[in-house]
């Protein structure tokens, strides 16, 4: 299988361990992803122009499909706003004009063919939970783990059709394949509050701090990430003083993923030699 | 003459570089109350892009040729051939201008640099046409154009040199004890035919007076002057020169060609700190400092450093480097690889990418260069920048972009100049309600929204039941600041008063997190109205904003 890789704007310098996490992984499954020169997917620009938020997805595409690839996201965020772009682009008969028009100018053109994926969505639906679990070969103990399923790959719905947005199963059902049972958490669909983070820390913060006491409430040592914009919302733990007391450490899928299948630290960009120590299922 | 011309063009040159020097110094100091965070030292880029420019190689290999083929060239002809009286006549027992290798590889010198230079040249004329994001810089264009004349002087002073009869003349006073009339006009025979020396008088040559000729050369002039063959640049400029040749060597054209080739190398000395060849010494600088990492940049680390109010924003790291700030040299690369291009393409707004950004910030330390709408632009423009890094992984000077656009962010907010969140937040609702902007103003940034919050059937079903509210994480976590809930910005509209809407703290601060959406059991978009709002309340803003400025200048 081949795809275009969108990283998104954060991975290649905020998150750069997801990224390489992400492409360790891709080639054990012996998925081949191309880089392209993308732009940014547009979901900062959606609250200043829809106009530049949908341009800067669908120019993203063309890209793609100009090589015939479909397209995977390891951000949530990107994903959500993909399919946001996709949807104004199909129902807004003007902008889509506008933006063919703009398109066109730098020899690009979409025909809307172009699938956007999540890694989520592309392990459980197109690769599929039995070829993943011949590939898990170290599998863990059980842990005290929560899933953070991230607000833009959500919902609405109707545009992502990732999962179900009361009870999504998804994350979950990834998570156990490499062995680790899931805690019930009432705040698993909640906003992380990362999308105001730059204009409204204080309160995105407080959103940060209910959902780390909620987790912990629920006896969660561990919170999964599958999407760039949560993990770093997470990862500001390290800096506040307040948050630090919370004794719960955020954890990228794609590294647990990777543990699972038998790479090494190094592969998936580990550092921190403390920010694992999970168990491995004896058995395996 | 030429002695004191070049003391006082190396006095001049080193007043320049201390005036750029002190003005770096004071320049670096200009964030105030912030601390220096050591960055640390990068040798081995230092080493490798100072000689072999490797940041240039790995954004444009096609880019790097022309450049490597006018530095490499130009500090051949430097080292070699402007400084000779100290350098090669040291190092060579041998070395002579006129003689092979050093005649030859000078006209190879030189062509390197006349190709990478017409390259530079042909990119700026013909590339530059096809990007509209890009103008030919004055600057840029002076010094390629002055090294240009240094070069093509030079050539033209070898060739002069080539067929001056006078020239040939004083040479053979000084260099042979010929004598007979004979014997001069058979080694000038020869030299006629295989130097290219222009004579006034004709000669007659016939194959004894040719041989003659050679065996005088041989015994006199061989030893100093390789064939002319190699020289193949000024050679062939010399070939063209020949009818024109009697009318030069009468003037001594080689005498006034001396002169020019001399003194723009002179220019080119006192040039140097002030123009865009400076980076030669800006970019060494520039790429020895490491770049900031993400672990010197989380938010938090360096609270104190700045004041309250821009505790929001970006972190910082609080100061500045003029020399690297300087160092840019406006290849563009960076804008390139920019992730907001996009926003360009809509907004045409060129202070959104990353090379007319730093052109502006560098003004920006000049005081009066810019009326207020150019530094709403660029706060415009700043302001969509999604700090991606791309800019400063692929700057071939190494300087820290990105760390650039915090402090631009920053100087604009301290300038006044804030982003329309903080504008807004400034404002009371009913302040906010009331300014009404200009329609044209308005009317020339409207842009295509959703189009949810004008028509009323995306929001009259509202039955008010308070669900978008109950599961909102804002209204759950904001009990202090937060003046209206969703399901009462949806009332503001159904009242018909979309702009107080549009400055309500619910549609700012919003999460575009679609609960309130997903659970409105009316299937009202409502979080698409929250953002719809907040492109209007953009917009509004910005038109106030505009306005303001215009009607602060009349």
């Amino acid at each position: 299988m081949k795809f275009a890789y969108f990283p998104g704007c954060k991975i290649p310098f905020e998150l750069e361990e997801y990224g390489l996490s992400f492409e360790a992984i891709m080639e054990k499954l012996s998925v081949q992803l191309i880089t392209l020169p993308f732009n940014c997917c547009g979901y900062p620009s959606r609250s200043k122009s829809l106009e530049i938020s949908v341009l800067s997805s669908i120019r993203n595409l063309a890209l793609a499909e100009k090589q015939g690839l479909d397209l995977i996201t390891p951000c949530k965020c990107c994903f959500g706003q993909f399919k946001h772009a996709i949807y104004w682009w199909n129902s807004h008969k003007s902008l889509r004009v506008k933006i063919n028009d703009i398109l066109k100018t730098e020899g690009l053109s979409w025909s809307g063919e172009t699938k956007v994926l999540h890694l989520l969505s592309f392990l459980y639906h197109d690769l599929g939970l039995a070829a993943l679990k011949t590939l898990i070969t170290r599998p863990f103990s059980n842990e005290k783990i929560v899933v953070q399923y991230g607000c833009h790959a959500l919902r609405p719905f109707s545009i992502t059709g990732f999962d179900d947005p009361f009870a999504p199963k998804i994350f979950e059902a990834l998570v156990n394949i490499a062995g680790l049972q899931t805690i019930e958490w009432s705040k698993s669909t909640e906003c992380c509050g990362n999308p105001i983070y730059a204009t409204n820390r204080k309160l995105s913060l407080k959103i940060l701090e209910s959902k780390l006491k909620s987790a912990s409430d629920s006896g969660a040592a561990y919170i999964i990430n599958a999407c760039t914009h949560c993990q770093i919302q997470y990862n500001v733990m390290d800096v506040e003083q307040e948050l630090k007391k919370i004794h719960i450490i955020p954890i990228l899928f794609t590294q647990i993923l990777g543990m699972a299948m038998g790479l090494t630290r190094k592969e998936l960009g580990i550092n921190d030699p403390h920010v694992f120590d999970f168990y491995y299922n004896q058995l395996a | 003459m030429f002695q004191t011309a070049l003391f006082i063009a190396i006095g001049l040159s080193l007043i320049g570089f201390l005036y750029q020097f002190f003005f770096f110094i004071k320049g670096n100091r200009t964030f105030k109350g912030k601390k220096w965070i050591p960055r640390g030292l990068n040798i081995k880029t230092f080493f490798l892009n100072t000689i072999f420019q490797i940041k240039l190689f790995n954004a444009g290999k096609l880019r790097w040729l022309i450049h490597f083929l006018v530095a490499s060239g130009f500090l051949y002809l430097l080292i070699f051939h402007a400084l000779d009286d100290v350098t090669s006549f040291y190092w060579f027992q041998s070395y002579l201008p006129t003689i092979d290798p050093f005649q030859f590889l000078r006209n190879l010198a030189g062509f390197f640099v006349l190709a990478g230079c017409l390259g530079f040249l042909f990119r700026r004329l013909f590339f530059f046409k096809t990007l509209k994001k890009r103008k030919i810089h004055l600057k840029g264009l002076f010094s390629i154009l002055l090294i240009l004349m240094v070069l093509l002087s030079g050539f033209l002073l070898e060739a002069v040199k080539i067929i001056s009869e006078p020239v040939f003349i004083e040479m053979k006073e000084e260099y042979s004890d010929i004598e007979e009339d004979t014997d001069l006009e058979n080694l000038k025979i020869y030299w006629k035919k295989n130097y290219n020396v222009v004579f006034n008088e004709a000669l007659l040559y016939t194959p004894e007076k040719l041989a003659l000729g050679k065996n005088l050369n041989e015994s006199f002039c061989l030893d100093c002057h390789s064939p002319i063959k190699s020289a193949f640049i000024s050679n062939t400029i010399a070939r063209t020169l020949k009818k024109t040749g009697t009318w030069l060597n009468h003037h001594r054209a080689d005498n006034y060609v001396y002169y020019a080739h001399y003194f723009l190398c002179l220019l080119i000395l006192i040039c140097l700190p002030f123009s865009r060849l400076f980076h030669i010494f800006l970019i060494p600088v520039a790429s020895l400092e490491k770049n900031l990492k993400k672990e010197q940049l989380v938010p938090g680390s360096n609270q104190d450093q700045f004041p309250d109010q821009y505790q929001d924003q970006y972190p910082s790291p609080g100061y500045i480097n003029m020399a690297t700030l300087h160092a840019c040299t406006n290849c563009g690369f960076c804008s390139d690889v920019c992730s907001v291009f996009p926003n360009f393409l809509i907004t045409k707004n060129i202070h959104t990418l990353p090379h007319s950004k730093i052109d502006a910030f560098k003004r920006l330390f000049h005081p009066g260069q810019f009326d207020s709408e150019t530094l709403y632009q660029l706060q415009s423009g700043n302001g969509d920048c999604t700090y991606c890094h791309k800019c400063t992984d692929i700057c071939p000077s190494g300087i820290d972009l990105q760390n650039l656009w915090t402090l631009l962010n920053e100087k604009l907010a301290l300038k006044g100049f804030q982003d329309n969140y903080t504008f807004i937040k400034s404002l009371s609702l009913k302040q906010w309600a009331k300014l009404e902007p200009e329609k044209e103003k308005i009317a020339s940034t409207q842009a295509k929204t959703t189009q949810l919050a004008d028509n009323v059937a995306s929001f009259e079903n509202c039955i008010q039941c308070t669900i978008c509210t109950n599961v909102c994480p804002v209204v759950e976590h904001d009990i202090t600041g937060n003046d209206y809930t969703p399901q009462q910005v949806m009332n503001l509209l159904r009242l018909g008063k979309k702009h107080m809407a549009t400055g309500t703290s619910m549609v700012w601060n919003c999460l575009t997190c679609y609960t309130c959406q997903e659970c409105c059991p009316q299937g009202i978009k409502v979080a698409d109205i929250m953002i719809e709002l907040r492109n209007n309340g953009n917009l509004r803003a910005d038109a106030i904003k505009l306005e303001k400025m215009t009607n602060k200048k009349a």
